[in-house]
């Protein structure tokens, strides 16, 4: 017992010294990545950029429902809706770009309460299969729907003229302003609460909170935050259509979760970062790129357990001895 | 010692398909008492946990709690009003720290940060735990395991802590142990408690009353002096596991 008691007093100290560098090192490369969208003359860097932000969002998010211990696969359905519903306040009823954005955040947090109402009883397996099934209805829903494009969607998606130069600097803050928000949810008390449910939910039970409910408030900021990142998207690409809202976008998402590693919020921002820019390179490769990111997917689970953030921080330790 | 009732069960029955797994049963906790819920394999101790606690409904019969009529309440219902249990097997939030598991117990509990951090060290070290804050509980002995996960149920501050099996699985010297940390719990917080444990001399030394179940019914209640001479309770454990 005496000596356990010297570990541990030691720990704080250096644990305390490593925590200053960590939130230096991720302003400094999140203020580099803004520098980058707001001076970069290129078009096709301006988009990757964008495109980056949006896919770290949903890998965000779906892990933030992970940490209660659920699969997700619903953030497809709830980007989808984030999109549709910004598109269509844009482009039908000329809301202001901001108010848009939010507009895509609360219905994609209103259906997804009701969905978590619903679904959430179900749990592992079970909840997953549900929530792939929504993301492919929403989709067939989108397809049969006149009044929102039907097959071919909705065109001409625009953010105001002026706000033009601005939008990947402004991509990046948003994205980067949820990514933050559902990190320090995860860091307050409320995300231990979900780390507990994920661990043994009976027992969180027994301590007299409801446990349905935190995982419904789990679900309803994860898809808040996806949902404005969706509303996003449509005012980005100024084109969406059913297909880009398949259960293909939150198995990508899941792989940059795995692969950048689940363990941290910035090991999802680092694996959407890298496969976004390898997809890119690997654009035209046809099926060859969906073979090369399962390959990359099974070769991350062998080799880098909890991923490169995972590899990373065990090489820093190796390092820092 | 006047005793007022904290938990009474009224004709409680549940019933799993065909199978009557707790029959009619009636019992009562006394404020303050340390009450022992024994019986042979399969008597219906852990469904009569279960129904109490508000992991099952009962299938018929009333539960009240401090006066208050908890039939068919929720779990988490339930232990807010102060009804808190532990688990036979691992209850443990395992990948969490010691101070993490303590803290969860203490969050609805206990609203204040600073007096929260003081509960959780105090609870810990009142467990002999105190040195082990941020170990991680799925890495601890079995025995401290044991000693975590009654932590947890104290931080909730309960009125009435529901123990389930807390001994099983423990060696001689951690049984002393448990035991002088139950009898600590008692003293220093004035909590009831209810246990259920097959370690027949270690209920015996630490109950004031012992409840007997056979076959879902009760058997007999009574003093440990009691029990121990009742020829019911002797011939239903005879040629069972006792």
């Amino acid at each position: 017992m005496p000596s356990a008691r010297v570990d541990t007093a030691e720990l704080p100290h250096t644990a305390t010294h490593r925590a200053r560098v960590g939130p230096l090192l991720t302003t400094l490369g999140a203020a580099s990545v803004l520098a980058f969208a707001l001076l970069t003359p290129d078009e096709y860097d301006q988009h990757l950029v964008m495109w980056v932000g949006l896919n770290a969002v949903l890998a965000v998010s779906l892990r933030f429902v992970l940490l209660v211990g659920e699969t997700n696969i619903a953030t497809g359905a709830f980007y989808g809706i984030g999109a549709y519903v910004a598109a269509l306040c844009t482009v039908n009823f000329g809301v202001p770009f901001p108010l848009a954005l939010l507009a895509g955040g609360i219905v994609a947090t209103l259906v997804s309460a009701a969905f978590g109402l619903i679904t959430l009883r179900a749990k592992g397996p079970y909840f997953m299969l549900i929530s792939f099934a929504f993301t492919e209805v929403m989709r067939l829903i989108y397809t049969r729907i006149d009044y929102i494009g039907g097959n071919s969607g909705i065109m001409g998606v625009f953010p105001p003229q002026s706000l033009d130069p601005l939008m990947p600097a402004l991509t990046v803050l948003l994205c980067g302003g949820l990514v933050l928000a559902l990190y320090l949810c995860e860091r307050s008390d409320l995300g231990r609460v979900f780390r507990a449910i994920e661990n043994n939910d009976a027992i969180v039970e027994t301590i007299g909170i409801n446990v349905m409910s935190v995982k419904l408030l789990c679900l309803i900021l994860a898809s808040f935050a996806v949902g404005v990142a969706g509303a996003l998207h449509a005012h980005i690409y100024n084109v969406i259509s059913p297909g880009d809202f398949s259960y293909l976008v939150p198995v990508f998402a899941l792989a940059y979760v795995k692969i950048g590693g689940d363990s941290h919020v910035l090991g999802a921002v680092l694996g959407a970062g890298l496969l976004t820019l390898v997809a890119q390179a690997l654009e035209g490769a046809g099926a060859l790129e969906q073979i090369l990111f399962g390959g990359a997917i099974v070769a991350a689970m062998l080799v880098l357990p909890d991923g490169l953030w995972g590899a990373g921080k065990r090489l820093l330790g190796l390092l820092w001895r | 010692m006047a005793l007022s009732p904290l938990l009474v069960a009224q004709d409680l029955s549940r019933r799993f398909g065909g199978l009557l797994a707790v029959n009619d049963l009636s019992f009562e906790v006394r404020e303050g008492e340390v009450l022992g819920l024994i019986g042979p394999n399969g008597a219906g101790k852990s469904t009569t946990f279960n129904v109490i606690s508000g992991f099952y409904r009962p299938t018929s019969g009333r539960l009240s709690f401090r006066g208050e009529d908890i039939t068919g309440m929720s779990a988490s219902a339930i232990s807010r009003r102060g009804l808190v249990r532990t688990f036979q097997h691992g209850s443990l939030l395992r990948d969490m720290s010691v101070h993490d598991n303590i803290l969860i117990g203490a969050l609805r509990a206990v609203r204040d940060r600073r007096g929260r951090q003081r509960h959780v060290r105090d609870t810990a070290e009142l467990l002999g735990l105190g040195g082990l804050l941020e170990a991680t509980a799925g890495s601890l002995p079995h025995g401290h395991q044991r000693m975590l996960s009654i932590a947890i149920a104290l931080a909730a501050r309960p009125t009435l802590l529901c123990l389930d099996e807390p001994l099983t699985g423990l060696n001689s010297t951690e049984i002393a142990v448990a035991l002088g940390t139950i009898q600590r719990v008692r003293q220093e917080f004035a909590t009831t408690i209810m246990l259920v444990d097959h370690n027949m001399r270690a209920v015996m030394r630490i109950c004031d009353r012992i409840v007997v179940l056979n076959h879902g019914q009760k058997l007999a209640e009574g003093t440990p002096a009691y029990i121990r001479n009742d020829p019911e309770v002797i011939r239903a454990y005879l040629g069972d596991d006792a």
